[in-house]
């Protein structure tokens, strides 16, 4: 039996399994139609690699795979929770959960190696993490994460879109710069193929970059101080031991010193009067769009609309730069050398073009000012509903915290991001209308906090 | 080694320090044995059976020489004496006998930075500029050298000059004014520092604890702390014990940047050529902030910028001491933040410190003091115990400067604590009586015969520590983990490999910690033998009442 046959058998198993991956998009359409479209042997027995580029079309919509097998010869205990199904020569698992498998890939990336439609880059004078066993991490929903002990991150796209991957392009352009507030990228892995129109085509796979140990996520460490905040009677925020203003604001000054990094050593540009309107235009359009998913902002609507009529009026220019594009708490690492801001993917649902976009700065400052938010309430809307005293106390929690974060942007930027006060105001407007229709959707007992948003929003409105 | 018993006779163990446990006593303030009023050297004998009960290791006591005790024994006026309230030479002489009968070692402070006004030096230096100890003090006849030296005591000196009437010049102090900085340029002086050192070394005593030592030299253009000058003095010191001492121990008070503290233990590349021990000041008032924070990065952070000390070295670490708990080492905000938080009566603060014991600062919870302790007792470094803490004793912020933390130890629920048999009001200092800590309530008694007293509880965690080499000597790795609210490390000595587990936080709280590094072994809990789940590959999930803790031993699972 040749590779190639042993390949096609194996293959044949992907219709069956792909759907019930938690990346795999498109869940609720049936799949018309699978086909390879780059395959590279890794290691030819016991086990036998195979990376597997799979195109997917589901009605008018095509996607790409990126899929790594294995096949042991004889069924592997550790391994049954991925087990695609048997073949005549053996079992085929998900790679990226078998130990040796990966192995191998860390030591290409040793060597730079170059095989088949993949190439395996590494960062001058990185040092890789040989020899530690790799685990494939939990809770990730688009990707696939794995820890290199806990030395090094290993994240392999699934969904692969042609193009460098903004996550890839930034954190090399910042490691290279030296930036210590970001966890360094130590290499990344390039694929290359043909479309089915014979046309070549080429994208970042998946990237490994140093593990930060000892880190929390922004989230839980906020979320720890408003439980301590609504655990007093009546104490104010700034007197309550979990009090996080001084964190806010170290996160504030991480932020801004990324931002001006970025702007060093990335392509700026900026928003003249014109592209403002234009940006303005299309903030009204999706507030229009939401009144009609959310009634609820109907009342406000007007008031928020202002907001965007300031910003087209805005006679000035606005530099531009490469930003994070998704930044909010949960994109953030505590450790014990101070903030680390990680996953500079962008949204993604969007096209990769609009992700890599030139946008201002200020764009990430309102992402972390309605995370601030989010951090305050969403324990009151879970745990306090109604409760007048703790909706207090949560807005005074995210005010002093809103205010810290700007503080700390302020002190390391030069510039205090509140002095851009329409354009600030009308990036949060913007967050808070996409919030409340992400929410009515998909998960309605959270859509009071976008609503507060809105509500205090338009009441800023002169 | 026997580790169960971790202070081999003198002279077979260079290194005992690094395992043991310190006691700091205050000999004015433990046991008054003939009735005076004032704690005395005969009294501390008496009491030794207790302290080698709770295991302690290594007793340090504070100055006991001839002084007008303007500054708590550390206005020294005499260098080879013992102050006659405390008893005689011959008592300390048998003090450190009874001491090592016990399988206890003693560490004497010793401060060589300043003296006494009245010390006979000093008298003799503002008396006659050309004799003999003319040049023993640093003298000017101006107020404006070393303009970058910072005032230490700023409750108290508005400069580090003050003028002497008699000898009319200005004498140079880096703590109060009645304690005029010696002058090491003087080789008379160094040499009569020498001297007084020999002299105590040669009475048996196993160390020194060495107050103030980054003060000892001045430059102009500098700040004065830690010139190479100071550390090539120390280093001198250590080179005598090592030639005439051996196994004596030089434990450094340098209360600066664990950074700039290793300077203090010498060169790294031969296991450390200066002090052996010192101590740690930025992780007490750290563990109190990242109690209150609820968050682990305060401790964390200043973990991680411990650097590495050289192989026969060991840090000092404690809760509270005699001293007020000092805010140096934390930021401006945090400062703030402390003082409305553990001092809310400004009697409560002394200079940029409070000054409270452990127990009040921590409003008497049992769980908090019992996680404080557990902290103390697994951090990197040895531990020192402060007297009286052990039984969580309280404090009287009524009393001046720092005396609220120095009163009487409270034995009985007797007259005056069992402290004294005299006449209550001639105590040296009153015995603390209120409803929540008085000594009616707080003493060795009563705890003794109450086995889930927090004596008892100390008495036992002091065992666990000794039996398991990796608390004292292990290396140790902060484990970090999925909730911020705890503190998770291991500390590993060869096989013993030790997994300690701390909720800062006033709720329960779970933690997910990846124990891949030891996937397959089993952890222990060290107070109650008890056997958790194996590790495996998955993150290892515990959860923890509020402000609790686990000790975990990990070893080979039972198949």
């Amino acid at each position: 039996m040749t590779p190639e046959n042993r390949l096609e058998s194996a293959v044949a198993l992907l219709p069956g399994w792909l759907p019930h991956q938690r990346w795999f998009a498109g869940k609720d359409r049936p799949v018309d139609d699978l086909r390879v479209l780059a395959a590279t042997s890794l290691g030819a027995d016991d086990p036998a690699i195979w990376h597997l580029l799979v195109e997917v079309s589901q009605g008018s919509n095509t996607d790409l795979y990126q899929v790594p097998l294995s096949v042991h010869p004889h069924p592997d205990g550790r391994l049954e929770h991925v087990l695609l199904g048997r073949i005549e020569t053996g079992y085929v698992y998900d790679a990226l959960h078998d130990k040796a498998a990966m192995a191998d890939v860390l030591e290409r990336f040793a060597r730079q190696d170059a095989v088949g439609s993949l190439r395996f880059i590494t960062e001058p004078g990185a040092s890789l993490p040989l020899g530690e066993a790799s685990l494939v991490l939990t809770g990730e929903q688009s990707n696939t994460s794995l820890a290199y002990g806990d030395v090094a991150l290993l994240k392999v796209f699934r969904r692969i879109q042609p193009g460098l991957n903004p996550d890839v392009e930034i954190h090399d352009a910042l490691t290279r710069a030296g930036c210590t507030n970001i966890a360094p990228l130590l290499g990344w892995l390039e694929g290359r193929w043909e479309d089915r129109h014979g046309g070549r085509q080429e994208a970042s796979l998946a990237m490994l970059q140093s593990f930060l140990t000892t880190a929390t996520d922004g989230w839980s460490l906020a979320s720890a101080s408003v439980r301590d905040l609504f655990a007093e009677g009546d104490l104010h925020a700034d007197e309550v031991g979990g009090d996080f203003a001084g964190e806010a604001a170290r996160l504030g000054e991480a932020t801004a010193q990324v931002h001006s990094r970025l702007a060093q050593v990335l392509p700026v540009g900026t928003m003249n009067p014109d592209h403002l309107t234009d940006l303005a235009e299309a903030m009204r359009a999706r507030l229009k769009a939401a009144v009609v998913t959310v009634p609820e902002l109907t009342q406000h609507a007007p008031a928020l609309e202002s907001a965007f009529d300031e910003l087209a009026e805005l006679d000035a220019d606005v530099p531009t730069q490469r930003i994070h594009g998704d930044f909010h708490l949960g994109q953030v690492l505590r450790t014990v050398v101070g903030w680390k801001l990680v996953d500079f993917e962008g949204e993604p649902e969007k096209t990769l073009a609009e992700r890599t976009a030139l946008d201002s700065p200020i764009r990430d400052v309102a992402g972390m000012l309605r995370s601030f938010d989010y951090a305050a309430w969403h324990l009151l809307v879970a745990d306090h509903p109604g409760d007048d005293q703790i909706t207090y106390r949560a807005s005074e929690w995210a005010d002093r915290n809103r205010s810290a974060f700007c503080d700390g942007y302020a002190r390391a930027a030069g510039r205090d991001p509140r002095d851009d006060a329409v354009l600030l105001r009308a990036y949060e407007t913007d967050k808070a209308v996409y919030e409340a229709v992400y929410e009515a959707r998909n998960r309605p007992a959270w859509l009071p906090i976008p609503l507060a948003a809105a509500e205090r929003l338009a009441g800023a409105a002169r | 080694m026997t580790l169960e018993h971790p202070i081999p006779a003198p002279g077979t163990d260079p290194q005992w320090f690094k395992r043991a446990v310190f006691y700091e006593v205050l000999v004015r303030s433990f046991k008054d044995s003939n009735g005076d009023g004032v704690g005395d050297l005969r009294g501390l004998i008496d009491k030794l059976d207790y302290l080698a009960w709770l295991g302690v290791d290594c007793l340090w006591l504070p100055p006991f020489y001839p002084s007008p005790l303007r500054d708590g024994g550390y206005d020294v006026s005499d260098f080879k004496g013992v102050l006659p309230e405390f008893g005689t030479l011959e008592d300390f002489t048998m003090f450190v006998r009874r001491a090592h009968d016990q399988g206890m070692r003693v560490v004497v402070d010793f401060v060589m930075n300043h003296t006494s006004d009245q010390h006979p030096w000093f008298q003799a230096s503002r008396m006659d500029p050309d004799g003999p100890y003319g040049d023993f003090y640093v003298w000017a006849d101006d107020d404006t050298g070393y303009p970058d030296a910072r005032i230490i005591f700023v409750d108290t000196e508005t400069s580090n000059w003050t003028f002497d009437p008699v000898r009319r010049q200005y004498f140079w102090h880096r703590f109060f004014s009645h304690q005029p900085d010696l002058n090491f340029e003087n080789p008379a002086v160094r040499e009569a520092i020498m001297d007084a050192l020999r002299f105590w070394l040669d009475l048996g005593i196993d160390g020194f604890r060495l107050d103030a030592v980054p003060y000892l030299y001045e430059a102009e253009g500098t700040n004065c702390e830690n010139l190479p000058e100071t550390h090539g003095f120390l280093k001198s010191i250590r080179k005598m014990v090592d030639d005439e001492y051996p196994d004596t121990v030089l434990l450094c008070e340098a209360n600066q940047w664990p950074a700039d503290v290793v300077e203090y233990f010498g060169d790294y590349s031969v296991g450390g050529d200066e002090c052996h021990m010192a101590f740690h000041f930025p992780v007490m008032p750290r563990i109190f902030m990242a109690v209150r924070r609820e968050s682990r990065y305060p401790i964390s952070e200043i973990m991680a910028q411990t650097p590495q000390i050289p192989a026969n070295c060991q840090w000092g670490i404690f809760l509270r001491n005699h001293d007020e708990l000092t805010l140096e080492m934390v930021t401006d905000e945090e400062r703030d933040y402390m003082w409305a938080e553990y001092a809310k009566d400004p009697r409560m603060k002394a200079n940029i410190g409070i000054r409270r014991r452990l127990s009040p600062l921590l409003e008497n919870d049992t769980n908090q003091i019992e996680l404080f302790t557990a902290l103390l007792l697994s951090l990197p470094g040895s531990p020192v115990l402060y007297y009286g803490d052990e039984i969580g004793m309280g404090d009287n912020i009524w009393l001046g400067d720092r005396d609220g933390v120095r009163t009487p130890m409270q034995w009985t629920p007797d007259r005056n604590a069992g402290f004294s048999t005299s006449d209550p009001g001639r105590l040296t200092l009153p015995v603390v009586m209120d409803a929540v800590h008085g000594y009616q309530v707080k003493n060795v008694e009563a705890q003794l015969q109450n086995s889930s007293s927090l004596l008892h509880w100390t008495q036992r965690m002091i065992q666990i520590r000794k039996a398991n080499p990796a608390f004292s000597l292990g290396d140790f790795t902060d484990l970090g983990g999925s909730n911020p609210s705890v503190i998770s490390y291991v500390r590993v000595f060869g096989d013993d490999i030790v997994l300690c587990v701390n909720n800062l936080s006033r709720f329960p709280q779970p933690v997910e910690l990846d124990l891949r590094r030891f996937e397959g072994m089993q952890p222990v809990e060290l107070l109650g033998g008890v056997r958790f789940p194996p590790i495996g590959e998955l993150p290892y999930l515990l959860t923890l009442a509020p402000h609790g803790f686990y000790w975990f031993r990990l070893g080979e699972a039972l198949s």
